[in-house]
């Protein structure tokens, strides 16, 4: 499919001509090429006159032609295309225009730049004519030149650069690295007049100058340790992570009679070690950052010196040492040697004792358990009694009643008898069983 | 007889098997991940969070993941500026019914924008057009960037519309976020 025409509009203003090209398919209801931003605008102009160099320019749909010389006749024609599918449009038809005669007015600001360091972005110009010319530094955000819409309305005053004398302004507020900028200035003298200076294009991270790093050197034994502040300090975190820092390190041995080389070191952290290091020897280090994504490198830092101390002579090292390993055995091995003696004692004494019984109980070493003092065994002790039978020539039946009768009978004369036993009977014989009892 | 077109059809394809290396087209993947990471986070700062009403009106677009993995690697690159500038296209207008934060929708394309041109650098310098330009996923691309504009004009560009095209827009950054840090 083939890229249409684009339109073209040309306009003639102050020495310079102002184009706007419409997209090809701008007014059709249905579009082969939906994302009309997508082109990219081929200009070719020429002087109308005989030996006319012919030149070619990239442009915006808005955009300005400048440096043209005055009074004179150009023609133009333009085609839209898309680079990245290698497609060339249709150019439009020739359309030619009388340039204006350029009205040098010295209000102008002149010589635009942009210096930065460290993302502080500071915009210079120069003033031709005398002063009390009243500055008003403004941006357009970058993008708002790629639509297809005039953006002349879209500038923007940067804050705190409106309304100055001075030639010069921090327009760091306004930039972010997100994307491009232009910028521009215009000046004001008295209430009528007034000029707009050329447009300046700022891609901060590739206009950006990246300050030096700030260096600090330690030692210990035999190390040297380099620490490095980035660039930028706090401020610059955002950046650094953008321009992806590396730094170099250069370091030498820095002694009054001869030359010595000069090493390099490349590293990506902000700390480096230097090792192997020679003793009562001046040190000096430089560090430059790097930005490999950029291509940018910072100047390198000061130069930062340090004294590698002196060495300490061999015997009185060798005697230190030997002190010290004397003490430590002294502190560790005595008492160790001491508690396992004591252990070796203790062992000693109760599994494997040194001392014999005496000879009168050796005997006894087979029955050790055949104690002489089990009591003997008990002869048998009978508990005997005595009982007493009385037999009485009256009767056959003994009577134990009878017999305290007879005890009775011998007090008394004759009252009891045997046949009658009565309640008097029964009297003696509970006096009888309490005397027994 | 050989037909000469095929001849320069076979030199053209071992063309794009070249890569003609440029210092700043080497570190593009690092650069590019930045951008993407930059523009993920101004995507969510422009607007709050998706409002409830509009789930109703939720549409699947279905992006074509296929055109992230053409056949020759190269040709990542062509297909993820193409994406940013479709991107690109849907957020220049009609916005005033999103109502989103002005400052970071301006850097948001201004980022892409910058993208953009690196990438088109790049892509020149490479000579990886022709490769992609045969890629049939690249319709399906087109395609889906279209469904995207009908349904914000269908809508009349309200509120909701932007809303889930926003949501949508998110998760195909993301997409190219993951392609990206593979490269």
């Amino acid at each position: 499919a083939q890229i249409g025409p684009p339109g073209m509009e040309l306009q003639p203003t102050n020495g310079a001509i102002k184009i706007k090209v419409s997209p090809p398919e701008a007014n059709q209801g249905r579009k082969m090429w939906i994302n009309d931003l997508s082109f990219k605008y081929n200009l070719i102009f020429w002087e109308n006159s005989s030996q006319a160099q012919v030149q070619s320019k990239n442009i915006f749909p808005v955009d300005t032609i400048d440096d043209l010389a005055p009074d004179t006749t150009y023609c133009f024609k333009v085609q839209a295309n898309l680079p990245t599918e290698g497609k060339q449009g249709l150019f439009s038809p020739i359309s030619c225009v009388k340039s204006t005669q350029k009205v040098n007015d010295p209000l102008c600001a002149a010589n635009l730049s942009v210096l930065a360091l460290n993302m502080k972005f500071q915009l210079l110009w120069d003033n031709q004519e005398q002063p009390q010319v009243n500055y008003n530094v403004q941006y357009l955000i970058g993008y708002l030149k790629r639509l297809n819409d005039d953006y002349s309305e879209k500038w923007l005053s940067v804050p705190r650069c409106e309304n100055i004398t001075h030639t010069w302004c921090n327009v760091s507020s306004i930039i972010t690295t997100t994307g491009f900028y232009f910028l521009r200035v215009q000046a004001r003298a008295g209430s009528n007049r007034s000029c707009l200076s050329r447009e300046v294009k700022v891609d901060p991270l590739k206009t950006n100058g990246i300050g030096p790093p700030g260096v600090r050197l330690d030692i210990s034994d035999t190390l040297l340790h380099i620490l490095i502040s980035p660039p930028g300090g706090a401020d610059f975190e955002a950046m650094r992570d953008n321009y992806d820092l590396s730094y170099r390190i250069l370091y030498w041995k820095n002694s009054s009679n001869e030359e010595e080389e000069v090493r390099q070191k490349e590293v990506k952290q902000t700390i480096a070690t230097v090792p192997e290091l020679a003793a009562s020897t001046l040190y000096c280090v430089r560090v430059q950052a790097l930005s490999q994504v950029y291509n940018k490198s910072s100047p390198y830092s000061q130069q930062e010196c340090i004294q590698t101390p002196a060495d300490t002579p061999l015997p009185l090292l060798i005697f230190a040492i030997f002190m010290g390993a004397l003490l430590a055995v002294l502190l560790v091995a005595m008492p160790l040697v001491f508690g396992l003696y004591q252990a070796y004692s203790k062992i000693k004494y109760v599994f494997f004792p040194s001392c014999q019984p005496p000879l009168n109980i050796e005997g006894f070493g087979g029955q050790l358990f055949s104690s002489p003092y089990l009591s003997a065994a008990e002869e048998p002790v009978e508990n005997c009694c005595v009982i007493e039978s009385m037999i009485t020539e009256e009767g056959n039946q003994i009577d134990f009643k009878d017999y305290k009768h007879s005890k009775q009978s011998s007090r008394d004369s004759g009252n009891y008898s045997n046949d009658d036993n009565t309640s008097g009977s029964k009297g003696s014989k509970e006096t009888l069983e309490k005397e027994i009892l | 007889v050989m037909n000469p077109f095929g001849l320069i059809q076979i030199g053209l394809i071992l063309l794009c098997t070249t890569s003609i290396s440029s210092l700043q087209c080497n570190h593009l993947p690092v650069q590019q991940r930045k951008v993407i990471e930059k523009s993920l986070q101004l995507l969510d700062k422009m607007g709050k969070k998706f409002p409830q009403q509009c789930l109703r009106e939720k549409m699947s677009f279905r992006f074509p993941v296929q055109a992230l993995q053409p056949r020759q690697k190269e040709t990542v690159t062509v297909a993820i500026e193409e994406i940013f500038q479709h991107i690109f296209y849907i957020f220049s207008k009609n916005l005033t019914l999103a109502a989103w934060d002005g400052t970071a929708l301006d850097q948001f394309q201004n980022g892409l924008y910058r993208q953009i041109e690196q990438l088109e650098a790049c892509v020149i310098k490479k000579h990886t057009r022709y490769c992609w330009s045969k890629e049939v996923s690249r319709l399906k691309l087109r395609k889906y960037f279209q469904k995207i504009d009908c349904f914000l004009k269908d809508k009349q560009h309200d509120l909701c519309s932007w809303e889930i095209s926003r949501a949508e827009m998110r998760r195909c950054l993301q997409l190219i976020d993951k392609v990206t840090r593979k490269l």
